[in-house]
Parts: structure tokens; sequence; C-alpha cells
């Protein structure tokens, strides 16, 4: 389900089940093109989107299919502020910045990928744990990537 | 909704090019790994990974690109991917791939790159 609102935002419910986080890949993609983003800042947002919408369904929603996901998208004339909300207890333990290096030697599991990404192409990441409500992952993209 | 992949084996000289159809997510997994044994079977040496025009690569798909680098280097192949659009040459730098495997513009840069190798 998406609802467009009239103040520069849209909101989907996705269905927790993989390959629906392309749904909302696509429409951040269309929604920040519609407010000038550039191509390359348009790629980063639909990487933050689909990580976040897929960390929300495995590790949020512990792939329960009858739970959802909720993907808010805000918009205005610098940034746009995107909120994924699924309804597990949050992250009790941040996995460590992946090292490739140790990873290829099998000194590392291959983890923590989706959150690296966030957190590299997001210009800000906040998470927040609202009880009855799910935990939500706040990202904000600024409509020029910082040099 | 689990991706499917098509992966073509075709050799060029001494280097054995996977051309990968479709998204590379965590369902790619059995699909790369044949694909590679295939290519281990071949006696590949040098490899060169095509990732299709428009592809989806999330983390997942990074997880099991990962695990093919891991098995090149144990195995001294040398490895390289090609067909990478802007966005995704910034995400394998980011997360360390370059480190492990050339990045090409083109088919044909590959190819002639890792030939040359």
């Amino acid at each position: 389900m998406i609802t467009t609102n009239n103040n520069r935002s849209i909101e989907i419910t996705l269905a927790n089940q993989l390959g629906y986080e392309q749904v909302a890949m696509a429409c951040s993609a269309c929604f920040a093109r519609l407010y000038g983003f550039s191509k390359a800042r348009i790629e980063d947002l639909k990487t933050v989107v689909g990580e976040a919408s897929v960390n929300a369904m495995q590790h949020g929603n512990k792939g329960r299919p009858d739970a959802k996901v909720t993907v808010s998208m805000k918009c205005d004339n610098e940034t746009m502020i995107v909120q994924v909300v699924d309804e597990g207890g949050g992250i009790k333990k941040f996995p460590p910045k992946p090292d490739i290096e140790k990873i290829i030697e099998e000194e590392e599991l291959i983890t923590g990928f989706g959150l690296f990404l966030i957190k590299q192409l997001a210009d800000q990441v906040e998470f927040k744990q609202v009880v009855d409500e799910g935990h939500t992952v706040k990202m904000t993209i600024n409509m020029k990537e910082q040099v | 909704m689990q991706n499917k992949n098509e992966i073509t084996l075709e050799k060029h000289g001494a280097v054995m090019l996977l051309d990968i159809e479709g998204d590379i997510t965590a369902f790619s997994e059995p699909f790369l790994n044949d694909a590679y044994k295939n290519a281990n079977d071949e006696g590949a040496g040098k490899i060169l990974l095509k990732v299709g025009n428009g592809a989806y690569i999330n983390s997942g798909g990074i997880a099991v690109l990962i695990q093919i680098l891991a098995q090149t280097k144990r195995n001294n192949q040398n490895i390289g991917i090609a067909g990478l659009s802007d966005h995704f040459q910034k995400i394998f730098k980011m997360v360390g791939i370059t480190k492990f495997a050339s990045i090409h513009n083109t088919v044909e840069d590959g190819l002639e790159a890792l030939s040359a190798g």
C-alpha cells in the first residue's frame, strides 16, 4: 500500500517478504527524482532504503510472514528523510565494521554489510525503539553528496 | 520472490567468463557456487564475472561474491568483475572487494587485462 501525503511525504507498507524491498527502492527513486536529486544520490538512496528494508524483514521481523515493514519518506529542499519501521525489538548488539581481509581468511564471519552500507551512504543515521510501536531506522540523505 | 540466476560459462583463452544474468542477492549463492565449481572443474586460473546491466546487488549478494573471492584466493586464481555501474563500482571499493578482484568497465577490458596478467 502506498500513501501519498500533501506535505512532500510518502508512506509504503511492505509485506515481510524478501524482494519487496525493491518496491520501496523504486518508489524512493521516483520520489527523489521529483525533487531533483542527482542520479548518484538516487542510487545511494535506493541502496539505503533496500538495505534497511531487508534488515527490517530479516532481523527486525525475523522473517515472520504476518509482519509488516513501513517505509516513509519526506523531502524538503535539501534532504530526504527515510524512516524504516519494523515490529521487532531493535538491534541488541551492532555488528563490527566488516573487515574483508579477515573474512577472506575466514577469521571473521560475513556479516554487517547492510548496516555498513547504510552508515557509509546516508548522511545521518539514527536507531530508535518505541514501546508497542517497533524499531525505527531514520536515515537522512542530503540532496548534494558531501565531498 | 527468490531470484534465479542463469550463469553462462565461456572460455576466452586463459580466462573463464561467467556471464551472470539476474540480480545478485543471497538467493544467488547456489547458482554462483555451481558456476564457480564448473569453472574450477575446467581448470580456470583466471575468472571474469560479468554482472548484468542494471542488476540489483544487495549486501546478501555482496556476501556471496566475497565467498567466491575467498575461494579464488585459496585456489590462487585471478578474478575480475565487469559490467558494474558507477554506483556499484563505488560500493565494491567501499566494501574492499577491489582488494581481491580487479574491476573493469567492459568485458573486453576485463578479458584483455586478465589475459595479460
